[in-house]
């Protein structure tokens, strides 16, 4: 599949994933030691009134996901575009809500637009929109993906 | 650290630059982190990731940003008032990370503005990843930009 036949406006589901206080506090203290992301007693005494998980935290789970639904997607015999998923960045990146111990996320990403990348006019410029809720449906953390796909030869 | 001494949203303007740390991407921490969130061969498979469009084995982006907010996290907010960032305007990730590769951050403040909640404000940076090499020493290989929260000294 080539970046002429994607499709716009097609949503899919990526996936759920259970932030814990384990999860939560092992990320945080590799990458975000903050008192509120590894330390139930001082995140207490925090703003957040508790623990949270770190915003990279949050985004890293979507990569994780959009990695594995598609390979089941390609596993199911599905065609893709390409081995590998390069981007040149992302934007609009919002921590809507903080996320605690507990909370399970659903993430889902929707194509939305088509752009050229004029540095490498063999690719073009594919953006998602991107979200994650709760159960109940709230909004928990959004962002604009970007990747580049070949053209057709 | 006492409270006074620690740096509030006051204490920041614009055009201040800050760095903050630097380190060298290992295999181990490149592979470690890939495995759980980004399992892609050029960034877990050395073999694989000498054919990708990378070049060698790379970072994933998405840990390069977690890297540098550690680099945040050691070199300035253990000595100031961080109340955590709302969002990241953009991520531009403009060159791969290979293993080996020495990096380091630098912060710039783009500007402060209160928030309507009377105990804190926002400071804009524009945070560089730039890799030191022999010749060419500070190429920028990723910049964001990101509004995070300070307490105030005095509110109201």
């Amino acid at each position: 599949m080539w970046f002429e036949d994607i499709p716009l406006g097609v949503k899919l589901t990526l996936g759920s994933y259970t932030f814990t206080e384990e999860n939560i506090i092992a990320f945080g203290k590799r990458y975000d030691p903050q008192p509120f992301h590894i330390d139930k007693d001082a995140a207490s005494h925090s703003v957040y009134g508790g623990l949270i998980a770190s915003g990279w935290h949050t985004a890293a789970v979507w990569m994780k996901l959009m990695m594995a639904e598609r390979h089941t997607r390609v596993a199911a015999g599905a065609e893709e575009t390409q081995e590998n998923y390069v981007s040149p960045g992302v934007r609009e990146l919002r921590w809507l809500k903080p996320v605690r111990p507990g909370t399970t996320l659903t993430y889902t990403n929707e194509t939305f637009a088509k752009l050229d990348w004029k540095s490498r006019p063999q690719f073009g410029l594919l953006e998602g929109k991107n979200e994650a809720r709760d159960e109940a449906g709230e909004l928990y953390y959004s962002f604009i993906n970007r990747v580049l796909i070949a053209r057709k030869p | 650290m006492g409270e006074a001494e620690l740096l509030h949203f006051e204490d920041f303007r614009s055009g201040q630059i800050f760095r903050l740390g630097r380190l060298t991407l290992t295999a181990e921490e490149v592979i470690a982190f890939a495995r759980e969130f980004d399992p892609q061969p050029q960034h877990t498979d050395p073999q694989a990731a000498k054919h990708s469009m990378l070049g060698g084995l790379a970072a994933s982006g998405w840990h390069l940003g977690a890297l540098a907010m550690r680099m945040m996290v050691d070199g300035l907010f253990i000595r100031a008032t961080s109340m955590g960032a709302p969002g990241v305007d953009e991520i531009q990730w403009r060159r791969p990370v290979l293993v080996g590769d020495t990096i380091r951050l630098e912060g710039e403040v783009l500007d402060t503005r209160l928030s309507s909640r009377p105990d804190r404000g926002f400071v804009r940076f524009r945070f560089s990843m730039l890799r030191e090499e022999e010749r060419r020493n500070g190429e920028l290989v990723m910049m964001f930009v990101c509004s995070v929260m300070f307490r105030r000294r005095t509110t109201g």
